[in-house]
């Protein structure tokens, strides 16, 4: 039983290789591991294959920077501050991305069969469906269902007759084990015990999927401090590999009870994503202008922050204008 | 005795959208809704004639009780007083496929007369030449709820003969390998709940017949039903309208704008 090794940032985005499969904590637009994505970026990864059960902000930074060669997924946007996910898009489009299209609770059942140790995890949720369109099959089009990637399985998905009850037909889905879960958390214990603040989304199961963990935290407590309630807590600090503390790491993004999503920040991103020379621009501004997190976070400024900082009680800021009242 | 109800006579078109889907609600329902539109709808619906209706979003908050309006499934709103705050496992498979869901509230880019919609692509997959969101849950809570209510903008370009792409099954539907369209009964078997039970725009709402094929229930005060029509590509079948959808109330519209988004969020 090992406890996680801290590291710093650079180090944690040093670990990933060019064309590893990855998947993420969070849900569209709330607790992603920006701060890390960042980094990546800054250190030029590229052919990365997201295995994700929705696209957000830190799939476009990725799309637009050009790293991203393979994204199995089942949607991708900013919700309501940027309609479509830009760079993935394009990315379809021109043919430069490779997409791979799945219903929702389909990557959570593949994601399922992964933290479970299972080949695959059955599902009669959207059947009849071009997602199974076996024409759609762009992986297996691709010549990648040989067996040579052991992170792609030989088939899409497949169909049985149930054997037990006689309920017809049901669907397969064949699991995921991507080589690294990067996961964002609010709060991780010395000794690597892991909690989030609100919904847990599939952070259970993308940590226990991958083959290996990690974990970016707002912040780092006494484990004893977790124990305490152990029905909170999400993950095992033995299940977590390295540890990076790092406050506002989410940010634009929005992580519960410590601050909300960065509204406008994610509408100009949105914009600059929609042409590369735009991207381009944005990321030599955000990315690159900056050696870090840290002036990252003093080119934000103490007002943004402090706007964004949610209330204790509610769990989301009380004081950020919202719409147009 | 009851009051007499007083209808608005100053409303927009969104409001009258809104308030036609809450009222596809009925007391008591779980329903499982998406994000913008559908979140209006049921929080609508929670204030005025269903308080005992339940709303679960997908990222994992089950019956949670917002005093503020989220922005997106995943928002800490949802999960204000929830029942559960937990994930995508527990909302797919311990909710939805476990059958407990009554009503879906679920928006779409492009609908056909089957009540297949398109949130993925525009042209063929394998060589689009648009890409949209994609499915997200879309097919999954459609699949799976005894009924689903679908809340679009009526745009002729979104009312189409066939969808490039079926994201969501409507009432026929592709039976691979092979691809023949057959009832979506067939596909579902015994896992078979419903389907699409309405399309509400915000010119008109929409019903399917008994073979799956969609016609125009109640037309929105302020159009016809032709006018309808006329914003469909497919030859809509308008021989079944009932005349005006019943106008949204002071009350109504009033609860919009002060509890449900009193910030302007989704009604500008």
């Amino acid at each position: 039983m090992g406890k996680p090794q801290k590291i710093n940032l650079k180090e944690a985005a040093s670990l990933i290789q060019d064309g590893d499969m990855l998947s993420f904590s969070g849900f569209t637009i709330w607790r992603r591991p920006m701060a890390l994505i960042y980094e990546m970026v800054r250190q030029g990864k590229k052919d990365l294959h997201l295995f994700e059960v929705n696209g957000g902000t830190h799939t476009e930074v990725l799309a637009g920077a050009g790293a991203v060669k393979m994204w199995e997924s089942c949607w991708v946007g900013h919700e309501l501050y940027g309609k479509l996910g830009e760079g993935i898009a394009r990315g379809q489009v021109e043919g430069s991305i490779l997409v791979e299209d799945y219903s929702h609770a389909h990557v959570v059942a593949r994601l399922l069969a992964g933290a479970f140790g299972l080949p695959f995890f059955p599902t009669a949720l959207s059947m009849g469906t071009d997602i199974l369109n076996p024409k759609f099959d762009m992986l297996g089009k691709a010549g990648l269902r040989d067996g040579s990637n052991p992170k792609i399985p030989l088939k899409k998905y497949d169909t049985i007759k149930d054997p037990m009850y006689d309920m017809g037909n049901i669907l397969l889905m064949p699991a995921a084990n991507p080589d690294w879960a990067l996961v964002y958390a609010s709060q991780v214990g010395d000794e690597g015990t892991l909690r989030v603040l609100s919904q847990t989304y599939v952070d259970p199961e993308v940590i226990k999927a991958a083959d290996k963990v990690i974990v970016i935290a707002e912040e780092i407590v006494p484990d004893s401090y977790l124990r305490d309630e152990p029905e909170k807590n999400i993950a095992t600090g033995y299940a977590i590999d390295y540890v990076v503390e790092c406050p506002w790491g989410a940010h634009p993004t929005g992580s519960q009870f410590f601050y909300d999503v960065d509204a406008d920040f994610i509408r100009q991103f949105y914009t600059a994503s929609k042409s590369k020379a735009a991207y381009d621009k944005w990321a030599e501004e955000w990315i690159f202008g900056v050696s870090g997190h840290e002036e990252y976070l003093e080119k934000l400024g103490v007002n943004r922050l402090q706007n964004l900082r949610a209330n204790s009680v509610l769990g989301y800021s009380t004081t950020m204008k919202r719409g147009t009242r | 005795m009851t009051a007499q109800k007083e209808y608005a006579k100053d409303y927009k078109p969104i409001d009258m959208l809104a308030v036609a889907a809450a009222r596809e609600v009925t007391d008591g329902d779980i329903v499982f809704a998406g994000t913008g539109l559908p979140m209006l709808a049921i929080m609508l619906a929670q204030l005025s004639g269903s308080p005992n209706a339940v709303c679960i979003y997908e990222a994992g908050s089950i019956d949670g009780r917002p005093i503020d309006l989220p922005t997106s499934v995943g928002d800490s709103r949802c999960a204000y007083q929830a029942a559960l705050a937990a994930g995508l496992t527990e909302t797919f498979y311990g909710q939805l496929h476990s059958g407990y869901v009554d009503l879906a509230f679920l928006g779409g880019a492009e609908i056909d007369q089957y009540g297949n919609v398109n949130t993925t692509v525009v042209g063929d997959y394998a060589s689009p030449s648009k890409r949209f969101t994609g499915s997200g849950g879309n097919p999954d809570i459609n699949s799976f709820a005894k009924k689903t209510v679908f809340i679009m903008l009526q745009e002729k370009r979104r009312f189409k003969e066939n969808v490039d792409y079926i994201t969501s099954p409507g009432w026929r539907l592709p039976k691979w390998p092979s691809g023949e369209m057959v009832p979506k009964q067939e596909i579902y078997g015994k896992y078979f709940q419903g389907g699409p039970s309405a399309v509400i725009t915000n010119m008109g709402v929409f019903r399917f017949d008994d073979n799956g094929v969609m016609y125009l229930d109640t037309v929105h005060p302020g159009f016809t039903a032709e006018q309808v029509k006329e914003n469909c590509l497919f030859d809509l079948n308008i021989s079944r309208c009932k005349g005006e959808t019943e106008a949204p109330s002071v009350e109504e519209v009033e609860l919009l704008y002060t509890k449900v988004d009193p910030e302007g969020i989704f009604l500008p």
